[in-house]
């Protein structure tokens, strides 16, 4: 009984001898375009994104947030070009073309392809997950002026310095109109004497007493 | 004896005459075997080489320099590639040889030995 499958399985294998280093090439062309749709997929994704700029963010979160992005950058950058040259192959390499070196040439660049598209996989997953890293902490990590210790927003209510006739005060403007602006001054009450919430005062300055208004950062 | 028996084209697997000897010699960096010996049915020696191939990316981590692959062993399937013309071979076939095809033992694994 003759077993045709073991010869043509012979067959098979000296054709693929010639024909390896074209199907590695075809093989690294499927992964380059893998990578780059699975690049491409994290903007689509993220194209519900937060804040736009990291400016507003605590310092340590935006260097981080920085460091992340400029590693992703790097990473992506080294994997797009080993995927790009396993694919394709490196430029300038040359070989004698007898038949055992390039025999052995090619059995060298199977297994450098092979290489160079094991590291574009591994630093491009890299990179993404460095890219989801940065927008992730730029979605999490709140804004400065909340962490900054205030309990209230900071863009709550406008301070302002209004000087009068008797001095200057420096307060929250509550409220304003032909007769009278009203400020929210922290710790003139008078009765506890200290600078705590409890102690504010709500004070009504009529317009004729006032000099000029100022807007400030606070008091 | 000749060095060739102008036989029909025709793919079998003839048996071995146990005094045919064939040389399986492995290449210094170990990734290519060539057995060497006559063909069972034409009689005409046939070289034929086989080579260590991959299939995929590798998974270790660390990369080295170029690997020298893990000896084979069992044995290698071999076809007659002698190169004269054989009648009644189809015009479609690819063999370059009488169709024959057998299998030689491969040796235990040190460079250069023939069986």
């Amino acid at each position: 009984m003759t077993d045709l499958a073991k010869k043509r399985f012979a067959q098979l294998g000296q054709q693929l001898q010639l024909d390896q280093l074209t199907v590695v090439r075809r093989q690294a062309e499927g992964w380059r375009n893998g990578l780059t749709g699975l690049t491409g997929l994290v903007g689509v994704v993220f194209v519900l994104k937060g804040r736009e700029s990291v400016a507003g963010m605590p310092a340590v979160w935006r260097w981080t947030t920085a460091a992340l992005l400029v590693a992703a950058f790097g990473l992506l950058l080294i994997g797009a070009l080993g995927a790009v040259r396993a694919a394709h192959g490196q430029l300038g390499q040359r070989t004698w073309l007898t038949g055992d070196r390039l025999f052995a040439a090619v059995l060298d660049e199977v297994e450098r392809t092979q290489d160079a598209l094991t590291a574009a996989r591994r630093t491009s997953v890299v990179g993404l997950c460095a890219i989801v890293a940065a927008i992730g902490v730029s979605w999490v990590v709140p804004a400065e002026e909340s962490a900054a210790g205030s309990k209230e927003p900071a863009t709550a209510v406008p301070h302002v310095l209004v000087v009068t006739v008797d001095g200057p005060r420096c307060g929250e403007l509550m409220a304003g109109d032909t007769r009278t602006l009203t400020l929210k001054v922290a710790g003139e009450s008078g009765e506890s004497g200290g600078r705590t919430p409890a102690a504010s005062g709500w004070r009504s300055i009529p317009f004729d007493q006032v000099r000029s208004i100022t807007p400030v950062r606070g008091c | 004896m000749p060095d060739h028996v102008p036989t029909d084209f025709r793919e079998h697997e003839p048996a071995v005459p146990p005094t045919d000897t064939f040389a399986v010699v492995r290449s210094e960096d170990g990734r290519w075997y060539t057995v060497t010996g006559p063909c069972p049915t034409c009689r005409a020696t046939v070289v034929f080489r086989v080579a260590y191939g991959v299939l995929g990316p590798p998974k270790r981590l660390l990369r080295g320099g170029r690997r020298t692959p893990e000896p084979l062993t069992g044995s290698i399937p071999v076809y007659c590639q002698c190169g004269y013309p054989h009648a009644e071979k189809p015009p479609e076939s690819p063999d370059a040889g009488c169709g024959a095809f057998w299998e030689v033992p491969v040796p235990s694994p040190a460079p250069g030995t023939t069986t």
